[in-house]
């Protein structure tokens, strides 16, 4: 093959791995072709999107297998163990981590046939699907039946339910509607031993342990998700939204924080820093601007946005209507800027960190500027995306075009990762880890978590046969 | 050159998107392979340009596995780009090397030998006007669809002169598989027989028909010098200007809206338009208007794999089979004959159930 791999080589699989797969999941089901190979190749980790455009890939699978059924995994994964061939699952290939890149010649585990509406529990406002189903058709099945899952990610057109779950996912409208480990009342998982864990849905349980917060976060490495039921809610039949400028981000954030303190529950709560508010709203320019959209039902809807419109104003916060709400949802899916940068030569990604409010501010102030010292960069921009009554997300993108790529990427997560864990932050707030964030990882967890980690991979998966080198590295 | 140089910026930015549109591409849909999503389609069109793929059948194939609908244009983030010219650049250089699927090869020989892709058929010019209504190569074998189409025609009591049939076609089915000189041929012909009927409209049961014979004969520098018009915009016109007379009867009704008419020609409301004045009851699948998925085409047409274009079909019957309608119903003569197993209706066979005469 003509493609260049980079950090680690396509595998040689046994004959009798082939065969064996190929009865399970059929033959047009198992792939070795080279559109395949190359298909599956990469995740939406933005710097290997940057090197693909001249043929150079991260890896490339050894083959891509599509079942149909968890049966047909359990099969999959006992005959993986059986002639110790890593797998790599892959949902919608939308991670920007590398969690879904194929190294140390795995095969590809393509989740994407797996994509029914399975049930619908009206009474209990619940709904179970399979994991292959992409967040799209998972919302337009829903809303076609009057409901929504409340989890709408700016990947939501290209990324899984499964995926969600693996990743620890959390979606723009979540200070109201939850994180996907709110949402997930049940799954069916594949164990690396090819066993099938079916977690029932309930509203909650007290039996240990919570066994499918493994999973949560678990990036493919401890099971793979195959099924899960979701809460669901009922279309809003009201939304308020509102926009004020406020005259600094300390500001903003100490609205938004006795907003929450004063249970008002916006869906979208987002602060944007001069710099992205220049670019979304022109109109408006370099000022710091925060939207607010509520929605449910009327009447509790009316009074959220009241306390909102209150404790803004008390602030000091200036109304600028609906207009900066409506271009932001309007906008938010596109991610078109990134690849025209990449095209001249620019390096671009993203940075997701949490914190309390007592670190939020300082957080930004710390992580824009050491990431705008870093040689080559073009811009750092910043707006707090998710919220709690704790604190917040931290979203950050940059943009550089920098002599050695490579280095400039990594100096930039490096600045990146300092600034948050010295505001005590967390290092990822819902992107994961994959493969890029590991080095980072003991910063995060300490010795003994990483060691913790690393123990319940080695006991689920002595072999390392799942998602090999990525979360931990754990196993064989 | 520096068209050129635009166009390959173009599909570089498709080729590094996040696939922003896939969900709604019929034949990522139909079989879950990411392969055949838009923005993996972009990078191996963008690979093969720059000649690092080896496997050159492997690739050409997969340019026919494209049901080209326009669902991943219509919802792409980028203004201004159409994948569907790359995938059919692709599927020209395979023509010009012989490399197309049989499915096609078929297609398109029985093309050359009658100049349609049906077959030996008798050509028809009847009736006399200043409008024409062209049957088109889908419709020209559907007998209820043509007798609905004569009954509602005559109530209408305007002039109208019918033609098709023989070795008219617009040559969408050369188009697609890639043969431009057999295509443009059969655009000339056309424009001939055209100006031979001496009409100053044209109205097409087929949305293909009309994307062709506008959109795509400007490509190729032909130019029709008639109004040309998609039938459900013509019977919306007819109700509206009150010309044909209607009986209503409460009846739910499921609309497929053809892929064509959705994306390129966004003509989704006028079918819509066209149910509601006949007073049935619309029930709409999840997938409509412009979320609708393709229904996979004749064999040979869009999709050259047989296989995934039943794949295609399946996804959509089982999308429209959940509506539980009393009557199905499209504004494409071949939707209707891909979904027969759900006794899809053409909107003319609708409309003349329903129509009566004016008094």
């Amino acid at each position: 093959m003509k493609v260049k791999t980079y950090m680690s080589q396509k595998g040689i699989l046994p004959r009798g791995f082939i065969a064996r797969v190929r009865q399970i999941v059929g033959n047009e089901h198992f792939s070795q072709q080279e559109g395949d190979l190359i298909s599956y190749s990469l995740d939406y980790w933005l710097y290997g999107v940057f090197l693909s455009q001249k043929g150079d890939l991260p890896a490339l699978p050894s083959a891509v297998i599509s079942p149909a059924s968890a049966a047909q995994i359990q099969e999959i994964v006992r005959c993986a163990g059986q002639y110790k061939v890593p797998i790599t699952p892959f949902g919608g290939g939308s991670g920007v981590l590398g969690g879904a890149i194929p190294l140390n010649g795995s095969v590809v585990l393509n989740l994407q046939r797996m994509s029914k509406f399975l049930n619908l529990d009206e009474l209990s406002l619940v709904a179970e699907f399979e994991a292959g189903i992409m967040g799209a058709n998972l919302e337009l099945e829903l809303n076609h039946l009057g409901y929504s899952a409340g989890n709408i990610p700016q990947s939501l057109y290209c990324s899984t339910l499964g995926g969600w779950i693996s990743t620890r996912a959390a979606g723009q409208f979540s200070t109201k509607y939850g994180k996907i480990e709110d949402m997930v009342l049940g799954m069916e998982v594949v164990l690396p031993d090819g066993n099938l864990l079916n977690i029932r849905p309930v509203p909650r349980r007290s039996v240990g342990p919570s066994l499918k917060d493994l999973f949560l976060g678990g990036e493919g490495t401890l099971g793979i998700v195959t099924r899960a039921t979701i809460s669901i809610h009922p279309l809003p039949r009201l939304t308020i939204k509102q926009s004020f400028i406020f005259p600094s981000i300390e500001v903003a954030v100490e609205v938004v924080r006795q907003v929450l303190r004063a249970e008002a529950r916006p869906a979208v709560v987002r602060i944007f820093d001069e710099a992205e508010s220049g670019r979304y709203f022109p109109n408006i320019g370099r000022k710091v601007v925060t939207i607010f959209i509520s929605e449910g039902e009327t009447e509790y809807t009316n009074v959220d946005a009241r306390v909102i419109r209150r404790i803004s104003r008390q602030n000091g916060g200036k109304s600028s209507g609906e207009e900066p709400a409506n271009i932001w949802l309007q906008k938010r899916f596109d991610i078109g800027l990134g690849p025209v940068l990449m095209q001249y030569g620019g390096i671009v990604d993203t940075i997701e960190v949490s914190a309390l409010f007592k670190d939020a501010v300082g957080l930004y102030r710390d992580m824009v500027a050491g990431m705008k010292a870093v040689e080559g960069t073009l811009e750092v921009s910043g707006h707090y995306s998710h919220f709690y009554r704790e604190g917040a997300c931290l979203y950050i993108t940059f943009a550089g075009i920098p002599k050695d790529p490579l280095r400039y990427y990594q100096d930039t997560w490096d600045a990146a990762m300092k600034a948050t864990l010295q505001n005590n932050g967390s290092i990822s707030h819902h992107h994961g880890i994959g493969f890029w964030r590991i080095q980072y990882l003991e910063q995060e967890l300490g010795a003994s978590g990483v060691r913790l980690l690393k123990s319940i991979k080695s006991a689920l998966d002595p072999e390392g046969i799942l998602n090999r080198g990525k979360l931990v590295d754990g196993g064989r | 050159m520096a068209e050129d140089k635009k166009e390959t910026e173009k599909i570089g930015r498709c080729a590094m998107c996040a696939d922003m549109c896939k969900y709604s591409c019929p034949t990522y849909l139909a079989t879950g392979r990411e392969t055949l999503s838009p923005q993996k389609m972009a990078r191996l069109i963008v690979y093969h340009e720059k000649g690092l793929l080896e496997d050159r059948k492997d690739f050409l194939d997969l340019m026919f596995q494209s049901a080209l609908c326009g669902a991943c244009s219509r919802h792409c983030i980028y203004d201004d780009y159409d994948l569907r010219r790359f995938i059919h650049k692709a599927r020209v250089k395979a023509f010009e090397s012989g490399a197309i699927p049989e499915d096609v090869k078929k297609r398109v020989e029985t093309f050359r030998k009658f100049g349609n892709p049906n077959g030996e058929r008798k050509p028809i010019d009847k009736g006399a006007g200043d409008i024409g209504y062209f049957i088109s190569c889908s419709s020209y074998k559907d007998e209820d669809l043509l007798r609905a189409t004569e009954k509602m025609l005559s109530k209408s009591g305007l002039a109208i002169r019918r033609f098709g049939g023989g070795d008219m076609c617009c040559g969408a089915p050369l188009y697609y598989a890639g043969d431009m000189e057999g295509f443009k041929r059969a655009s000339l012909k056309m424009k001939a027989e055209v100006d031979t009927k001496q009409v100053g409209k044209i109205v097409i049961d087929c949305p293909t028909c009309v994307k062709t014979m506008t959109e795509t004969y400007r490509d190729m520098w032909v130019e029709l010098d008639v109004e040309i018009m998609h039938t459900a915009q013509f019977i919306e016109t007819l109700l509206k200007q009150g010309k044909l007379g209607i009986k209503k009867k409460k009846r739910t009704v499921t609309l497929h809206d053809p892929c064509i008419l959705s994306y390129d020609l966004a003509l989704s409301s006028a079918p819509r338009e066209i149910i509601a004045t006949l007073g049935f009851s619309l029930k709409e699948p999840v997938y409509s208007g412009d979320q609708t998925h393709c229904c996979g085409a004749a064999y040979g047409a869009k999709i050259g794999d047989h296989r995934l274009k039943d794949a295609v079909t399946s996804r959509r019957l089982n999308e429209l089979r959940s509506t539980a309608a009393d009557i199905y119903v499209t504004a494409c003569p071949t939707c209707k004959s891909v979904l027969s197993e759900i006794n899809m209706k053409y909107i003319t066979e609708l409309v003349a159930e329903r129509v009566i005469a004016k008094r």
